[in-house]
Formats: structure tokens, sequence, C-alpha cells
């Protein structure tokens, strides 16, 4: 039993003094920036990337690793009390969670959030230390058309996560991917509706319109109406979840492991793909599919233990090929140059000590904060009773903050107020920020895959088919579309039926 | 009473005159920023936080290292272009900031002769030319010869990059067609050479060196003149292709118009920094060869490259608006 010995030896490194509390340190600072909204764990670890110098390169990756996931933590905390995600994983949870907040339930989301994160953190860790080095093999058949494929099946999906019309969800999905144009073309070099701005060659920045479009809409839409807060403030009364609720989370916590373990591996966009999908199939399941939207227990369960499993398994192409999923993993393969450790699949068999320390940390670093954010919830809870005259100024305050870190762009503030009116606009007119967010994300990497497809197949568009994965993913995406309108033929024929009945 | 305050004021004025004397006389007084126009955790960024570390010892002032990503390093070089001339704004410039993008770009943000007072150049990082070890080619000559036989497509970091001109300065040399197929970064690139999505690829060499020596990339040829002392049983592709040579290099820049004994300052921390032990280790294990010149041999330097690419660019109808 290799594994259980190369685990031993990994706890035994993890395990030590220094290396707890460097762990410790991590998860703390990473709870922190996640709960405060547009500082994330990108910004936090390049600043932090110096400090690193001194340390060993076991103990500053686990710190680094900390921080990661730490933050996918914090972040649902403020998605859920504030409407506020700081990453793009944490815009799903939004939607259900701030439902709950808003109808006294804040304390069991959050509770269902942080167990659901803690028991897909625990599977995916072991995840992590079976398959690594075969999942890798899976994750290296994905070539340009595959991406395509999967990209079309994550826009299918997000129209499903829409509860209103699907026509205003399309909508949103088309101005999302409209708005993930801008920028500089990869292939030509041409700027595109950049409106002569360098500071947007490289694209709008996705933290400035998450944090316009949730955030700041949402403050806006509640300076409108204050006795909708105070209503909400007031009904808080229970923070941990019932017998009852801890039963209906299974199904959705299990369901949502799954499919962010598979996701999470995938370089480049899978992670981001994992809590939508988590949330459609959820919803698709339910028995009653109107509760989304209106603070479904299982549109947080699922989704927030789907992005956590999706943040541990974006582990393995970063251990077992040195290839980043995202950019934090960006910065780890930094902070690794830095100590001299060259990232690849060398790393495995030549600092055996870092690879299964870095894997156990993980473990006990999702322990740590399960045991830190359970009491803690209390105390985020009454964040919410704070006045909004006091609240809303530091949460703007600590938005322009996280963003302006991001790149150290002001063009990015300017994009905040635009998103900020859009998002309001928005509200008003009843559609649904999911969606357009999650066209934004997936939109470049559909047309960029698209192309690049093109191109290697020169000009043979069959090559989408003839590629088995390919091909699945694009059924897939059929078999959605089916689903998501199989509902509505069967109301207009049960329509049909009542009307000859009477 | 009053003859108290006013031997107090007198020595107090004493000190701050006192203190004013130094600080004008000594640089730098304060921390400085070092600008590293490129995302953490890429290769110039790595290079640029080992050398501000030391640098920040040798000058007794921390060094805060800056990433003003954006635009190919335009948006960064652009900006300590437009700080002030004062040494406490420097940039880690490198060969895009400084020949390339001035070349490409229809719309220059800045003039990477005029605008600078060229400090140090730091290092020369050489590049590579590999296969997916499926590809059957074993020397440069057997890819070319595979070139003429059926079509074949290469991945670079991105449209413009030193990568892709790299790659294009070959494709013309060795008289072939490769399909160049442009990436966002290093990363993805290399991630689809390793699962043979695309046959070739031309990468940095301490990004690729990893794979290659654990041999799920093929190494044909580093594209410097002489090989690699990191990698000495990889020939330079000018064994094959005589006069071939590119390569990519850090510099730091301080914006034009500082003065000179603040340039002279930095330059002798910026030297003193690059001989440590530590740091030429560092450097070693990087694969990039430390040069450390002078402002005056960056100066020229620059010229020099600008004159390189010029034919290279226009060869290759690269141009960005």
């Amino acid at each position: 039993m290799e594994l259980f010995s190369n685990l031993a030896m990994g706890f035994s490194v993890a395990g030590s003094l220094a290396n707890l509390a460097f762990c410790l340190i991590g998860v703390l600072l990473g709870t922190l920036i996640g709960v405060l909204p547009g500082i994330g764990a990108t910004a936090t670890i390049a600043m932090l990337l110096p400090i690193t110098f001194q340390l060993e390169p076991v103990s500053s990756l686990i710190m680094l690793a900390g921080i990661y996931y730490g933050a996918q933590y914090g972040g649902s905390t403020t998605a859920i009390l504030i409407n506020m995600p700081g990453e793009s994983s944490s815009a799903v949870t939004a939607i259900d969670g701030y439902q709950m907040a808003r109808k006294g339930r804040a304390g069991t989301a959050l509770a269902v959030a942080a167990l659901g994160s803690f028991f897909a953190g625990t599977v995916s860790t072991f995840l992590v230390a079976i398959f690594a080095p075969p999942l890798t093999a899976i994750a290296l058949k994905f070539g340009a058309a595959e991406y395509f494929s999967l990209m079309v099946l994550g826009l299918v999906m997000s129209v499903a996560l829409a509860h209103g019309s699907v026509l205003k969800a399309l909508a949103m999905v088309v101005l999302g991917l409209l708005l993930g144009m801008v920028g500089t073309d990869i292939y030509t070099g041409t700027p595109r509706f950049t409106m002569g701005i360098t500071q947007y060659a490289d694209g709008l920045n996705f933290v400035a319109l998450a944090v316009g479009v949730f955030g700041i809409a949402e403050i806006l839409r509640n300076l409108e109406d204050e006795t909708d807060r105070e209503v909400m403030t007031k009904n808080i009364n229970r923070l941990l979840p019932t017998r009852d609720e801890l039963r209906q989370m299974i199904g959705p916590v299990l369901r949502g492991t799954g499919v962010g373990s598979v996701l999470g591996i995938l370089p480049g966009g899978g992670a981001i793909l994992a809590s939508f999908a988590s949330y459609t199939v959820e919803k698709k399941l339910s028995k009653n599919p109107r509760e989304f939207g209106q603070g479904a227990l299982a549109g947080v369960a699922g989704p927030e233990s789907a992005n956590n499993a999706g943040a541990q398994t974006s582990f393995i192409p970063l251990l077992t090929l040195g290839i980043p999923a995202n950019p934090v993993m960006a910065l780890m393969i930094g902070a690794m140059i830095i100590q001299g450790i060259v990232p690849g699949p060398n790393v495995v068999s030549e600092q055996p000590e870092l690879f299964w320390g870095i894997i156990a940390s993980m473990w006990i670093g999702n322990l740590m904060l399960v045991v830190l954010n359970l009491p803690l919830i209390g105390l985020w809870v009454k964040l919410l009773t704070v006045p909004y005259f006091v609240l809303f100024p530091i949460i703007m305050a600590m938005c322009s903050i996280g963003v302006y870190s991001v790149a150290s762009n002001t063009f990015d503030l300017y994009a905040v107020a635009f998103f900020g009116l859009l998002g309001y606009l928005m509200s008003k007119l009843r559609c649904e920020p999911a969606p357009l967010l999650l066209g934004f994300v997936l939109g470049p990497l559909l047309e960029e895959n698209l192309r690049r497809a093109m191109i290697l197949s020169r000009g043979d568009a069959s090559t989408f088919v003839t590629r088995p994965i390919s091909a699945l993913l694009l059924l897939m995406a059929l078999g959605v579309l089916v689903l998501v309108f199989l509902p509505q033929i069967r109301k207009r024929r049960d329509e049909v039926f009542t009307e000859s009945d009477a | 009473m009053t003859f108290n305050l006013t031997r107090r004021a007198i020595l107090a004025a004493t000190v701050v005159l006192g203190l004013a004397g130094t600080a004008a006389a000594e640089f730098p007084e304060s921390q400085i920023t070092l600008v590293i126009p490129f995302a953490a955790g890429g290769s110039t960024d790595v290079v640029g936080r080992i050398v501000a570390d030391r640098m920040g010892q040798e000058l007794g002032q921390q060094i805060v290292v800056q990433n003003v990503g954006g635009a190919g390093g335009s948006l960064g070089a652009g900006q300590v272009a437009k700080a002030d001339p004062d040494g406490y704004t420097i940039l880690m410039g490198t060969v895009a900031t400084h020949a390339l993008n001035p070349l490409i770009l229809k719309q220059k943000p800045y003039d990477p002769v005029a605008d600078f007072a060229p400090v140090s150049l730091l290092v020369l990082v050489p590049n590579v030319l590999a296969v997916n070890p499926a590809v059957p080619a074993n020397t440069v000559q057997e890819l070319i010869d595979l070139a003429k036989k059926e079509p074949l497509a290469y991945a670079s970091s991105g449209n413009g990059t030193p990568l892709h001109l790299s790659g294009e300065l070959f494709k013309s040399m060795a008289g072939v067609d490769i399909t160049h197929i442009p990436y966002k970064g290093s990363g993805p690139a290399l991630t689809d050479v390793l699962g043979n999505q695309v046959p070739v690829i031309f990468d940095n060499l301490p990004s690729a060196s990893g794979h290659i020596s654990s041999g799920k990339l093929r190494a044909l040829g580093v594209t410097t003149k002489e090989r690699a002392p990191s990698f000495p049983d990889v020939p330079a592709i000018a064994e094959t292709l005589p006069g071939y040579e590119t390569y990519s290099w850090n510099a730091l820049f301080a914006p034009a118009g500082t003065p000179p004994e603040v340039v002279a300052a930095l330059n002798k921390a910026a030297v003193a920094a690059m001989a440590d032990p530590a740091v030429a280790e560092r450097m070693k294990e990087f694969s990039a060869t430390i040069v450390a010149s002078t402002p005056e041999e960056l100066g020229e330097h620059v010229k020099a490259e600008m004159a390189k690419w010029e034919p290279v660019v226009r060869d290759a109808n690269v141009s960005l608006d």
C-alpha cells in the first residue's frame, strides 16, 4: 500500500509544528480576504510572494495553498451575506444563499456551505492522492475541440440557471459573451471594443464586473428600500442546520463533489464551470425547482461543494504537470520557481515530501477551516445587523481597494461603477446577473478554442464530432437542451389538456 | 523659559537640517518601486523578485515589486516612462517592452530609447525549440525535412511575443511553412504540446526545462548562439541554421532624465546583487546567463536588438494596433 505510506509521510511533513502554524496562518488570512469583498486570493498571494523567500519550500506552498482554499470559504460568506461574490465560483452561491439570508436563514446557509465544503475537500484530497497521475492523462486528451464542446455544454447549462424567462436568460448570456469580446484578439492582435483605451487591451476585469453587477447593484437596490434590510436582520434565530436540513443536503453535496472533482482537473476554465454545473444538476433533479432562486438549500450545498472540490483538484495539473489551471496556480508555480523547484512531472519523484506534504496539508487546512468557521458564523451574521450607513461605505471602500489591487488599474474602477449601474438597471428589468457572468467567462474560451480547433483541423468543422470526447460533450449539451425545454413542452401540453377538459 | 525654548528650537533645527543634508546626498532615502510589466508568477516576475530582494539589501531600502501586467508589457513600461525621473520608480524591461512592442505596435505608447535611462542589462534567457516525443524528428534538420513533407503547427505564448518571432525567424531561415498557434501565455501552450494536440513549441527554456529533463518534451535546439550550460546535450539551432540567434533578456530601466548619480547608484546595487553567489545559483537553475552590464552597454543593446528584430517583424508581417 504505497498510497498509505506516501500519505503517512505527507502527514508527518504537514503535521510538524511549524507547518501546522503556516497552514493556520494561510487559512486564516484566506478566510479574512475572502470575507472582505473584492480582495481576492490572487492579489494576496502576489503580495505575500516575497515573504516566502525566507521560508522552507514546503512551508511556503502550504501557506499559499491555505490562502487559496481559505479564500474559497470566505468568498462564499460574503456571497451569502451581502450578495457580493469575489470569485467566479461563489457567484452561484449568491443566487440562493443571499435569498436564504434575506429570509433569516443566513446561519443555516453559512453552515451548509462550510459543511459541504469540508466534505468535498476531504473527498477531493483523497482523489488528488489516488488519481493524480491517471487523471492528468485525461486532462491531456483535452485539445481545442474538446474545450470548445465543453464550453458549449457550459453555456447551454447556464440557460437552466435562470429562474425567470428563458428569453431574458439568453439575452444575458449573449450580453456576457459580447462583454467577453472586449480586448485584444489573440490570433490577429486586433483590439476589439476597447474604445482606444490601452488599459482594456487584455479585456475587462472579471472581479470588477462581478463586484459591479452583484454588489454595487445590490447596494443601490437596498438604498432604495431600507425596510427590506431591517426585516432581514431581525429574523436570525438559528445558526446550525436541523437534522432535516442536514438530510436534505446529503444528495447535493455528494453530486457537487463529483462534478467539482472532475471539472477541476481540466486546466483553464474547468473549475469555473464546476459550481454552475452543480447548480444546474440540482435544479433539474429537484422536486420543486421553483424554490431555486428563492433560497433553496440545495442551491447552496451543491455549488459550494463543487467549487471546493474543484479548487482542490485544480492542484492536480499543477503538481503533476506544472501547468496552472488558473491565475492563483500560476502564482504557485512562480513561488516554486523562486524556491528553486522546477514544476513538472518530476516533482512527485524528486520532491516526494513536498508533493505529499502539500496534499496532506490540504486536508488539515480544510479541517481547520470548519473548526474556525462554524463558531465564526455567529460573528459573520452579526455583520448584517451593522446599520447600512456604516456597512455600505465600508463595502464600497473595500471593493475599490480590492479591485484596484488586482492589476493596479484605475480603469477597472470605472468598470465597477459602470457595471454597478448596469446591474441596477438589470434588476429593474428582472434580468439575472449569473448567466451574464457565465457568458463573460466562457465566451472568450469558447471563441479561442473554436478558432484554434479550426486552424488545427485546417478549416474542417467535422473535427468536433469525429473526436470522441468532443462528440460526447456535444451530445450532453443536446441532452441538457432537451431537458430545459421538455418541461415547457409538457406544460404546454398540460395547458392544452386543461382547455379541452373545460 | 524663553531661553530654553529657543535653545530647543535651535537644536531641533540643527537636527532637521543635518538629516536633510545627508538625505540629499544619499540616494535612496525611501523605498523604491520596481514595476514588473507582467503578471506575477512568470519568468520576468521571478527574476525581478530575486533581484529586487538582493538590491534592496545593497541600497539599504526596501524595493517593492509592483506587477502592472497588460498589453504585452506596454502598460507597465508606459507607466514607468511617465513616472517622476527620481529613481524611485524603475522598470524590469524585457526584449518585449524594449524591442518588439515598439516595433509591432502601431500606436506607440512610449519610445524605448528616448523615454528611458538604461540602468543595467541583467540576464539573457535562452528560448528552446521542442517537440512532443511522438513527433518523428530527433534533430532540427529532421524537423525541417518533416515540415517540407507534411503540414505542421507550432504553439507559442502569444502573437508578437519573442517566442512567436523566434518561430517566424526559424521559418524564414529554414524556408519552411509551419502554422503558428498563439496561446494566452506559456502554460496553456505547453499543455497542448504535452498532450500532442500541437506537435511543436517555441518556449522560454526555464518554463520548459522541467518537461525536457523528464522526457515529456524533446528539445531539438536552443535559440542562443552557443549551447545553454544547463542543457549541454541540446544543440544550438545555429549549428543547423548558421546565424540563427534569439533570446529573451531582462534589464533595469529608469525614466529618462533620472540624475546620472542615481542611475550609477542603482547600477552599482544591481551589479552587486548579480555578483551574489546565491543569486547566481538561482539564475543558473533558471538557465539564465548573468550579464550585469553598465548603463551605456544596455543603451547600445536596446539599439542593437531593435535593429535585429526590425526585419523579422517586417517579414513576418506582425503588427498590432
